[in-house]
């Protein structure tokens, strides 16, 4: 008895030891729980597959800015503590992580490594989101993975003609009270990218609030009257409970038309949990987008296998294969390499409605971030409060 | 007292230096230096919400308390099988978190969703006009679905330790069920009952998911607002005033409870 459970517990030892020789990388990830179910069911088998040696460990740190601000905090606790090496080796994130680093340390190098360029897919990239990011300029510090958009989902039973601009879209939601909802700005992205639209189309000016800068408290004085129209324009429109919330009043048939995301739309219609018939657009002048980015922290542990898995992800093959045809983003790399890896309908499907030239022109940018917080606490001061 | 230390110093770290903390925080501002910008802040923007969870924690514990008394008399004195089957039914609230409460209430609440789709087909409503109630109504009636339960455990758990002989007693000269129930039972659990408010009225003050995922728009609760500030911001310090607000919300509450238990201690009444 006792010399079975001796062997067993030797057995135990050395498979111990046989695993500990394989490589954990260590990887965190912002995002909603898709994000998790991306890293843990997909990327991360294949990535094992192809490298047997390495295992990908995966820790979700949730939805929207406050996962990258969980991340953020766990990269700067490190730093403060003087650590040698630092416990993520490689981690995805919004845009606005980056100007939170660019804030805290002046210098993005403090917290990250400028690993991209030296990436065989780097040459594959030609999105302008890898140059700057909210302002801030980016390159050779991020890879992006995928580009997601909002548009605006309609009901083509109740809408046969959608609008193309905003103007027409005023027009439609005051002879159709209650029937165009958002989510507002409190209860996730796809409220407060409909509120920053709102103050392009309004101002005119996207170039100065989103690339050029620089931030102007003048500016935000000068939205009052900008945000007292939204605020009339929120009496015929239906508040929903967030993102989720907005699908769900549109697949309920309670609204007819509302701001989505567009891979969260799509994979609620290959779920079932969305009518098929529903139909995106996307009225100028257009409305933001954002891409989530591989970081790679200063002080990772395993960069070369973090680079190795940057670069995996981030081939044309996954691209087309995982982030195109089973998560309906837009590729992180330039679109016209993952064409041959997707199959005809899933790349029908993602431009039928919204074609990569409209893309071009109305997939806007979230503004900087200080016009950033400064459009939120304008809705909340006079939208919401006044 | 030695061996006090270590209790004694892991409240020190993980409870009162957090708090103190949060306190110091809502009142510096950007250079460090002391201000009220925070407070006028808090106020200004989130006024309304402040009132708002003060009022849906008031009417939430107010009502279940209310329900789960009725409740939890009738499980005490009924001895029918039906009795038996609502105690063991009103036990799986307790278990579901919140956030799965949230859910459920998402799809059970929404303008078209199963609770309107029902009262359409019992000609009640117009399902082009729905009932709304992503808003107080349906955030206090998820409120009522998960603490109402719990009050009900805490208060039948103090009730089922009286001896019956207290109840023949009572009935033998002539007590209405009424009177056993108001008369008998509940002064007799007065500090069981006094628990279990407090603790229901701590939670509906923080609690997080069921508001934020339930309440469409604005009014929204405290919690709400933190983390939006948090989250959006990055500013820890109008959440960390927001945040005192709270302490103040419950600490009325917590005054009570503490002079409570001192009184009972101390006089034994």
């Amino acid at each position: 008895m006792w010399r079975k459970l001796g062997i067993v517990g030797v057995a135990l030892l050395l498979l111990g030891g046989v695993l500990q020789a394989k490589v954990t990388l260590l990887y965190m990830t912002a995002g909603d729980i898709n994000m998790l179910a991306l890293a843990q069911n997909v990327i991360g088998p294949m990535f094992s597959e192809r490298y047997p040696d390495v295992d990908l460990r995966t820790i979700h740190t949730g939805p929207g800015d406050a996962g990258s601000r969980l991340i953020f905090e766990k990269l700067r606790a490190e730093k403060s503590a003087g650590k040698e090496t630092w416990d993520v080796d490689v981690a995805m994130v919004h845009q606005i992580f980056l100007s939170w680093v660019k804030d805290e340390y002046g210098d993005l190098s403090e917290l990250l490594l400028p690993y991209a360029k030296d990436l065989d897919t780097w040459k594959y990239v030609t999105s302008p989101h890898a140059k700057y990011a909210l302002g801030v300029p980016v390159e050779g510090y991020v890879m992006p993975m995928f580009h997601s958009q909002t548009a605006i989902a309609y009901n083509p039973k109740y809408v046969p003609e959608p609008p193309r601009s905003f103007e027409e879209l005023v027009e439609w939601v005051k002879t159709h009270p209650g029937k165009f909802g958002y989510n507002g700005i409190k209860g996730g992205m796809s409220g407060v990218s409909f509120v920053n639209a709102w103050v392009y189309w309004k101002t005119g000016k996207y170039e100065k609030y989103a690339i050029t800068g620089p931030f102007d408290e003048e500016e935000v004085a000068s939205w009052e009257p900008v945000f007292k129209e939204l605020k009339e324009f929120n009496k015929y429109v239906t508040i929903t409970a967030g993102n989720v919330g907005t699908l769900d009043a549109l697949n309920r048939g309670e609204i007819w038309m509302g701001p989505v995301w567009v891979d969260m739309f799509y994979t609620f219609m290959l779920t079932g949990k969305m009518d098929p018939n529903m139909r995106l657009v996307l009225p100028a002048p257009g409305m933001p987008g954002q891409p989530m980015y591989f970081v790679i922290p200063a002080k990772a542990r395993n960069v070369e296998w973090a680079k190795k898995f940057v670069e995996f992800v981030t081939s044309p093959e996954i691209q087309g294969k995982v982030i195109v045809e089973m998560y309906n983003w837009y590729p992180g790399i330039d679109g016209t390499y993952v064409k041959d890896y997707v199959s005809p309908e899933a790349y029908e499907r993602l431009y039928r409605d919204i074609t990569p030239e409209e893309l071009q022109v109305k997939g806007l940018a979230f503004p900087l971030s200080p016009y950033f917080k400064a459009v939120l606490e304008s809705y909340e001061k006079w939208v919401i409060g006044g | 007292m030695f061996l006090l230390l270590p209790a004694v110093a892991f409240i020190l770290v993980m409870y009162l230096y957090p708090f103190a903390l949060s306190i110091i925080r809502s009142f510096t501002d950007e250079t460090g230096g002391l201000s009220l910008a925070n407070y006028y802040k808090a106020v200004s923007l989130y006024g309304r919400d402040i009132l708002f969870s003060i009022q849906v924690a008031i009417l939430g514990t107010l009502i279940s308390t209310a329900l789960s008394l009725a409740l939890a008399s009738y499980i005490r004195l009924s001895e029918s099988r039906v009795a038996r089957i609502i105690n063991s039914l009103s036990r799986l609230g307790i278990f579901l978190p919140y956030v799965v409460v949230a859910q459920m209430m998402r799809s059970f609440l929404a303008p078209h969703g199963l609770l309107n789709v029902l009262l359409a087909n019992m000609g009640l409503v117009d399902i082009d006009t729905p009932l709304q109630l992503f808003n107080i109504r349906g955030l206090t009636f998820g409120f009522l679905w998960k603490e109402t339960p719990f009050i009900t455990f805490i208060v039948l758990s103090g009730l089922q330790v009286i001896d019956d002989t207290y109840i023949e007693a009572a009935r033998s000269v002539g007590a209405k069920t009424r009177h056993v129930i108001l008369r008998i039972l509940l002064p007799m659990i007065k500090p069981t009952i006094a628990i279990a408010v407090v603790l229901t009225f701590c939670t509906i003050v923080s609690t997080f998911t069921l508001p934020y995922m339930i309440v469409a728009g604005n009014p929204t609760t405290v919690t709400v607002d933190i983390a939006h500030r948090v989250t959006y911001f990055g500013d820890y310090r109008v959440a960390s005033a927001l945040g005192v607000f709270l302490y103040l919300i419950v600490g009325v509450m917590a005054v009570y409870y503490l002079r409570r238990t001192v009184r009972e201690e101390v006089y034994g009444y």
